[in-house]
């Protein structure tokens, strides 16, 4: 073995050592009367997922109790580990963001097993085997309700014409996008004297994929006029698509695209305030982050081990009408004049 | 006559990518006629660039035998790099570009040091750059999506005597390499490595330093391309360059890039490669095929397509090769 190679292994065994002393000392340091909840998630990526994740930690804290952020980075298979590492630090209570429904479905029987509470934000698990704390929008009718509202300004605007309608949907292994998809072609079902054929473009939640496609199928389809993204954080994409095409107009502009999209977030709000956007299905954030962590310290608190209980976000939909009542109500708000 | 069927099949033969290329474009053209349209095409060479770019970097480094997974890691942490200091300073877009080219050097060099000095097999070091770029990248950024000012997605938008500049950033990119593999001693010396590296070695070529600047040039590549794809998004998420290795590797070998080295060329081929697998999802987005047949459609041409080349390869190395024929 030469010299360089072995200045890298011992190079990398003193980083591995470094990392198993960290976490040693961490563990050592939690307090025996203190309550310790791990938190789980996938990513920071979205805005929306940035306010939940500040909405959690800073409230668990405020009330006392040690929060382990695991961050598994869109990792499905890591976020196990880190769930199975959590456990075997014998914390109080687990809440997790996971990556898709079947691996919430792994990692709560994992949870399970090991008696200790678990809840899921957000994200269902794809069945309901093993028993969890759920907090989950009700993502289907939400999109339904933007949607509406959406084809209820077209049908205002078109006197009889029909639309031709394209959603951008969203990864087909997250249920709530299926979710999602599912609300607008109800919409479209319900009225199909209004729109044409919907174009769909996948987005895989990936940016890059949604301009790629979204550019081809607005090639094809120059004709679009009516665009429901399935989630805000895309907005940005639409916008650049639309613009050199001379279709990212001002509600009150001819040429305007009847957009609506789904979150809340302070994008979508903003886009509304300045008139490009007609609608936005709304999370209600604060409630699922409030309500999932009311129903995990309750249970801590009671001693039940495998706590089951599904809850819903009715959510709603932000509309150019009914924004001036209900604006204070989107997160995406609140998280734009917090800043 | 024989002669001239043989010749045809040989010349048919050794141009499979572009009829692949042009066949799937006429097929997509028909179920769509607006796919045929030129805005049609410089769309898909505008999405098809950043992959392009990166791809034409990886092409280099199949070509001595090596591969590199690290280039959607590189192409991540690199676009953090340049996208935090003009968050936190607004430097300007130059500089932050020489920054996101500067992080991508230091990934080709590390991968090169360890490839060539080190000798750990390739596969396994850039697996090991993939896996820690993607945990530097995500500890700069605290996993949030890093957002880039109007100065950087103007240039995404921007155009060249009426070409987008992420082409035009791509036909440069591929001509310089085309210039290098094709033209240059350090070109010849890329295919010996690739054909043979202790045949290279005994024939005087310095194989430790070509094979490190192929580990360079992809690792520059990469990060290059990261902008260029920046450019057109305005923000860098956690997920950003995830499975481009693939992408990237699919390109060079869909453009006639052999796993093992020595043989493939970025033009035509991973020019072709890159276009080709942007085309087939433009396309299947075009047609509206249902969303969940997509990526088994996807696949299905690129593995045609794949198995087109090596059918190819065996038909032109049997029809290249000289019968010697016994005398009874």
């Amino acid at each position: 073995m030469n010299m360089g190679k072995l200045l890298l292994i011992v190079a990398l065994l003193g980083a591995f050592g470094v990392v198993v002393g960290g976490v040693s000392c961490s563990r050592r340091g939690s307090g025996e009367d203190q309550l310790t909840i791990c938190f789980g998630f996938q990513d920071l990526e979205t805005e929306f997922w940035v306010a939940g994740h500040k909405a959690i930690t800073e409230t668990l804290r405020a009330k006392g109790i040690r929060v382990l952020e695991r961050n598994a980075n869109q990792d499905a298979n890591r976020q196990l580990e880190q769930i199975r590492d959590a456990i075997a630090q014998e914390v109080n209570g687990i809440i997790i963001i996971p990556q898709d429904g079947e691996s919430a479905v792994t990692i709560v029987g994992e949870a399970n097993r090991a008696g200790i509470p678990i809840a899921v934000f957000n994200r269902p698990p794809s069945d309901r085997s093993n028993p969890a704390l759920v907090i989950v929008a009700d993502n289907e009718k939400i999109a339904d309700e933007a949607v509406a509202y959406m084809a209820k300004v077209a049908r205002e605007k078109g006197k009889g014409r029909k639309w031709k309608p394209l959603i951008v949907v969203g990864d087909l292994g997250d249920r709530n996008a299926v979710a999602r998809r599912k609300g607008f072609f109800n919409v479209m079902e319900r009225n199909p004297d209004l729109f044409e054929t919907p174009i769909e473009v996948p987005s895989k939640w990936d940016p890059a994929t949604t301009l790629a496609n979204l550019e081809a199928a607005l090639q094809a389809n120059p004709d679009v006029d009516f665009l429901f993204t399935s989630s805000d954080f895309l907005y940005p994409q639409i916008k650049a698509v639309l613009e050199p095409l001379g279709k990212w107009k001002k509600i009150d502009e001819p040429g305007h695209v009847i957009l609506g999209g789904l979150d809340g977030d302070s994008t979508a709000y903003t886009l509304m305030k300045e008139g490009y956007v007609d609608a936005t299905g709304v999370q209600d954030l604060f409630f699922e982050a409030n309500t999932i962590m009311e129903a995990l310290l309750t249970a801590i608190e009671v001693g039940q081990k495998t706590p089951e209980n599904w809850m819903e976000d009715p959510g709603f939909a932000l509309t150019q009408e009914n924004m001036a009542e209900r604006a204070d109500e989107m997160w995406g708000y609140r998280v734009l004049h917090d800043e | 006559m024989g002669s001239l069927r043989q010749g045809t099949l040989t010349a048919v033969l050794r141009n499979v990518p572009i009829l692949m290329f042009a066949g799937t474009f006429v097929v997509f053209g028909l179920l769509t006629p607006r796919f045929l349209e030129y805005q049609s095409l410089e769309n898909i060479a505008k999405q098809a660039s950043y992959i392009g770019i990166i791809a034409v970097g990886e092409t280099v480094v199949l070509l001595t035998a090596g591969i590199d997974l690290s280039v959607g890691s590189n192409m991540y942490v690199s676009a953090v790099a340049a996208g935090l200091l003009m968050e936190r300073f607004a430097i300007s877009p130059l500089p932050a570009l020489l920054v996101c080219l500067t992080v991508g050097l230091l990934f080709g060099l590390f991968n090169a040091f360890a490839v060539t000095r080190l000798h750990i097999i390739p596969f396994v070091v850039t697996l090991a750059t993939q896996f820690a770029g993607r945990g530097l990248g995500w500890m700069l950024s605290k996993s949030r999506a890093v957002t880039f000012p109007q100065s950087v997605t103007g240039l995404g938008a921007a155009e060249l005597l009426g070409i987008p500049a992420p082409v035009v950033i791509f036909a440069v990119v591929v001509l310089l390499a085309w210039v290098v593999l094709t033209r240059t001693t350090l070109g010849r010396q890329i295919y010996a490595v690739g054909h043979g590296l202790e045949a290279a070695r005994k024939a005087g070529v310095d194989t430790r330093r070509v094979q490190a600047t192929a580990y360079i040039i992809c690792g520059v590549l990469a990060s290059l391309g990261g902008f260029v794809s920046v450019a057109q998004l305005g923000n860098v998420n956690s997920g950003f360059g995830q499975m481009v290795e693939f992408q990237a590797i699919a390109a060079a070998v869909l453009g006639g890039a052999s796993l093992f080295g020595g043989i493939g060329n970025v033009f035509p081929g991973t020019v072709l490669g890159a276009l080709l697998i942007q085309m087939v999802w433009a396309g299947l987005v075009a047609t509206r095929t249902d969303l969940y047949l997509q990526p088994l459609i996807a696949a299905a041409i690129i593995f045609l397509a794949v198995l087109l080349d090596s059918v190819r390869n065996t038909v032109l190395a049997r029809l290249g090769r000289h019968n010697i024929r016994v005398e009874e």
